[in-house]
C-alpha cells in the first residue's frame, strides 16, 4: 500500500480534510464557551460570537464560583461543587466495592442460581431509570431516606451495580481458575482470597471502574434532583438553577463559566487517566 | 505422611459420567501416578481427592480419616498445578508463606519453613522476586516449594511438568523423584506422559473413560498389561498388535501360523477364540542373528533412527511390525527378512473383552 499512495494522495487529503472539519465542528462550541466566559457583558452584546475577548477577564469565573444566584441564595456554584464531591466520593467507593465483591462471587464461587441472578441484573440494567423514580421515591420516603445524603449514595450504588458487577465478573472470569483452587488448598476463605489475591490483581479494572463511576455520578442530574434533597443538590442541578433562574439580564459569561466549571471534573478524569483507561480495557480484553 | 483410600467414587455432570465406581488405594510413602489420555478423568479424580470438585458417590479417606465432606484446606493436602498458579502480585516469599499465614502459624516458624523449602529447591536468591520475572522452570520450583512448606500429609501434582520444555522436564522429573525419596512424601501425580509415569511411580493407575483399567507397579504394567488399552498406551514405541484366531496352541494371523506354546497363559484358551497377540518391539529380533522365538517371514519397509536404537518397520501380510534394533545392525537390513518373535514375554488378549488371557 505504501509508496503508491503517498502522504498527499487525493484519498489522504480527503481523509485529513474530513478529520479537520470534524475536529473544528466539535471544538467550536468549546471555543465559543471559553471566549464568551472571558468577555464582559457589553462586549457580548456586540454579538461577535467568534471574536476573541478585547480585555480578557476572570470576573465571570469568580462570580460563577462564589456569588452567582441559584434561586434565592447567591453563594455561587461552589456549593454544588462541594455537594457533588460529598455525593461522589462515598458513592464511587461503595458502588465499586459492592460491584467487585458481587462480580468476584459470581465469577469464581458460582453460587446456585448465579447465572439467573446475573441475567436478571443485566436485564434490569436496560430498563429506563425513569420507570423506577416514583416507586423509589415512595420507598425511600417510607424508610426516611428521601432527600438525604445517604439516600442519594444508596441510589448511585444500586444503579451502578449492574455495570460494576459486569466488568468485575468478566475480569475475574479471566483469572486462571487454578489460582483460585491453589488459594483454597492453602486454606484461604471467601474474603481472604478476595482481599489478598483477587483485589491486588484487579487494580487496572478498579481504575476503569473509578473512571466510569466518577464521570457517571458527576454528570448525573435526575437522581440528584429527585433524591438528594435541597441541601445536597449536586453541581449539575445547581448549574441548571443558575442558568435558568434569570433575574433581569441573562449573564452569558457567568453561565458559560459555571458550565465549564461543572464539566471540569469529568474532563480532568479523562485527561489524567486516559492512558490508564486504555490499559484497563486492554487488560480486561487480553487473557494472561 | 498418610495413605489414601478412595472407594466406590462416582462423579457425573448431568448425564455425562466422568468417574465410574473408582477404587484406589495409595499406601503411605507411595508415589502413585494417574495415567491416561485427555478426558479420561484423571484430573477430575485428583480434584476430587483434593476436595476441589464435588463427587456424587463414594468416600475418600486420607490417613484413615473420612474427609469426603471436608474443605480442601481441612484435608491435610498440598497441591501443585499445571499452570503453577502462583499468586502474581506476591513475591516468591509471599507465595510460599501465604498458606501458613492463613493457618495462623507463628512468624518464626513460617520463616524457618520458607527458608528450608527455598534452600531445598535452590530458589533462595529469587525469594524477593515476583513470579512474572521468573522462567517457567523457576516458577515450577516455587509451586513445588509452596506445596512443600505446608506440612501436608499428601501431595497432589496435576500435570506439573506439561508446560516445561523437554530438557527442563527431564531435570524436574529427577528432582521430584529425589524429593519423594528423601522426604518420604506420599504423592498422587497426574500425567498423560507415560515416560513420566514409568520413571516416577511406585504404582501406576492407567485410566480410560472414567475407570481405572489397571493399577500396578511400572514393571508389572509394562510386562503384563491387563487390558488391550493398557498394552497400547504404555510403552514407546508402542506394542505390536496382531489380531488372529486361536487354533490348537497357535495364533493364526491372516493364515500365518504362529505357534504360541511359549505364551504364559492364565487358563487354556478355547479353539476358535478371536485373540490379539501383543509383542513389544524389543521382543522381536532378527532370526539370522540367532534371536530366540518363532520365525516369521517379513519384508523390511523403512527404518526410524532414534539415537540409541533404530526402529525397523516390517510388513507381515497386512500387518506392520516395529522392531527395536541396534543402529549399526539396522543399516545392513533390507528386503525379505525373517524375524523371531519371543513369545515368552508377549501378551495375549481376548479380542472381544479386550482382557488378558
Amino acid at each position: 500500500m505504501r509508496g503508491q499512495s503517498g502522504a498527499f494522495s487525493p484519498v489522504r487529503l480527503g481523509i485529513y480534510g474530513f478529520l479537520l472539519i470534524s475536529a473544528a465542528f466539535f471544538l467550536l462550541p468549546l471555543y465559543v464557551m471559553v471566549v464568551t466566559s472571558l468577555k464582559s457583558m457589553p462586549e457580548i452584546r456586540e454579538g461577535n460570537l467568534l471574536a476573541l475577548p478585547g480585555a480578557p477577564s476572570a470576573a465571570a469565573w469568580i462570580k460563577a464560583w462564589s456569588t452567582a444566584c441559584t434561586g434565592l441564595t447567591c453563594n455561587g456554584i461552589q456549593v454544588g461543587f462541594w455537594n457533588s464531591v460529598t455525593i461522589l466520593v462515598p458513592s464511587v467507593a461503595v458502588s465499586i466495592s459492592v460491584g467487585a465483591v458481587t462480580g468476584y462471587a459470581l465469577s469464581l464461587w458460582r453460587p446456585r442460581g448465579a447465572a439467573l441472578l446475573f441475567g436478571i441484573l443485566m436485564s434490569v440494567a436496560f430498563v429506563p431509570y425513569q420507570v423506577f423514580l416514583f416507586p423509589l421515591v415512595r420507598m425511600f420516603s417510607y424508610v426516611g431516606l428521601n432527600s438525604t445524603l445517604l439516600g442519594i449514595i444508596v441510589i448511585h450504588t444500586i444503579f451502578g451495580l449492574p455495570t460494576m458487577t459486569l466488568i468485575f465478573r468478566n475480569y475475574f472470569a479471566s483469572v486462571p481458575i487454578e489460582l483460585f483452587k491453589a488459594a483454597r488448598v492453602d486454606g484461604a476463605g471467601f474474603w481472604r482470597i478476595f482481599g489478598s489475591i483477587m483485589l491486588p490483581m484487579a487494580v487496572p479494572i478498579i481504575v476503569v471502574a473509578m473512571i466510569l463511576q466518577t464521570t457517571g455520578i458527576w454528570n448525573d442530574f435526575i437522581f440528584g434532583l429527585v433524591f438528594a434533597g435541597r441541601e445536597n443538590f449536586p453541581m449539575t442541578v445547581q448549574l441548571n438553577n443558575i442558568v435558568n433562574s434569570t433575574q433581569g439580564e441573562r449573564e452569558y459569561n457567568v453561565d458559560m463559566a459555571a458550565t465549564m466549571l461543572t464539566a471540569l471534573v469529568p474532563l480532568a478524569v479523562y485527561f489524567i487517566s486516559g492512558r490508564w483507561f486504555v490499559r484497563g480495557i486492554a487488560a480486561g480484553a487480553v487473557k494472561g | 505422611m498418610a495413605g489414601v483410600r478412595v472407594s466406590a467414587l462416582s462423579k457425573s455432570y448431568g448425564a455425562l459420567s466422568v468417574l465410574r465406581d473408582i477404587d484406589l488405594e495409595v499406601a503411605e510413602g507411595e508415589f502413585t501416578v494417574l495415567l491416561g489420555p485427555s478426558g479420561c478423568g484423571k484430573s477430575t479424580l485428583l480434584n476430587a481427592i483434593a476436595g476441589l470438585d464435588d463427587i456424587n458417590d463414594g468416600t475418600i479417606m486420607i490417613g484413615g480419616e473420612d474427609v469426603t465432606a471436608r474443605e480442601p484446606s481441612k484435608r491435610g493436602i498440598a497441591m501443585v498445578f499445571q499452570s503453577y498458579a502462583l499468586y502474581p502480585t506476591m513475591t516468591v516469599r509471599g507465595n510460599l508463606s501465604f498458606g501458613l499465614k492463613v493457618k495462623g502459624r507463628p512468624r518464626a516458624e513460617i520463616e524457618k519453613r520458607v527458608a528450608w523449602a527455598a534452600e531445598l529447591l535452590q530458589i533462595t536468591p529469587q525469594l524477593d522476586r515476583k513470579p512474572g520475572q521468573m522462567s517457567g522452570g523457576q516458577r515450577q520450583r516455587v509451586a513445588i516449594g509452596r506445596a512443600l512448606v505446608q506440612d501436608a500429609r499428601l501431595f497432589l501434582f496435576d500435570e506439573p511438568l506439561s508446560n516445561l520444555d523437554a530438557k527442563l522436564r527431564t531435570e524436574m522429573r529427577v528432582e521430584i523423584k529425589k524429593l519423594h525419596k528423601e522426604l518420604g512424601l506420599t504423592i498422587v501425580y497426574v500425567t498423560h506422559d507415560q515416560i513420566e509415569a514409568m520413571t516416577l511411580a511406585t504404582r501406576i493407575a492407567v485410566m480410560q473413560g472414567g475407570r481405572i483399567e489397571q493399577y500396578a507397579a511400572p514393571d508389572e504394567l509394562y510386562e503384563r498389561p491387563e487390558t488391550l488399552f493398557v498394552a497400547g498406551f504404555v510403552g514407546a514405541p508402542a506394542m505390536n498388535f496382531l489380531p488372529g484366531i486361536w487354533r490348537a496352541g497357535a495364533v493364526e494371523v491372516d493364515g500365518i501360523r504362529i505357534p504360541a506354546g511359549a505364551l504364559d497363559l492364565r487358563a487354556p484358551v478355547a479353539d476358535g477364540t478371536s485373540v490379539v497377540l501383543g509383542v513389544r518391539p524389543e521382543h522381536i529380533g532378527l532370526a539370522e542373528d540367532g534371536a530366540p522365538g518363532e520365525a516369521i517371514a517379513t519384508t523390511m519397509q523403512f527404518m526410524e533412527p532414534m539415537g540409541a536404537d533404530t526402529l525397523g518397520w516390517f510388513a507381515m501380510g497386512g500387518h506392520r511390525l516395529s522392531v527395536r534394533l541396534a543402529p549399526q545392525r539396522a543399516r545392513a537390513v533390507a528386503g525379505a527378512t525373517t524375524l523371531a518373535l519371543d513369545l515368552r514375554l508377549a501378551s495375549l488378549f481376548d479380542a472381544t473383552t479386550e482382557r488378558r488371557l
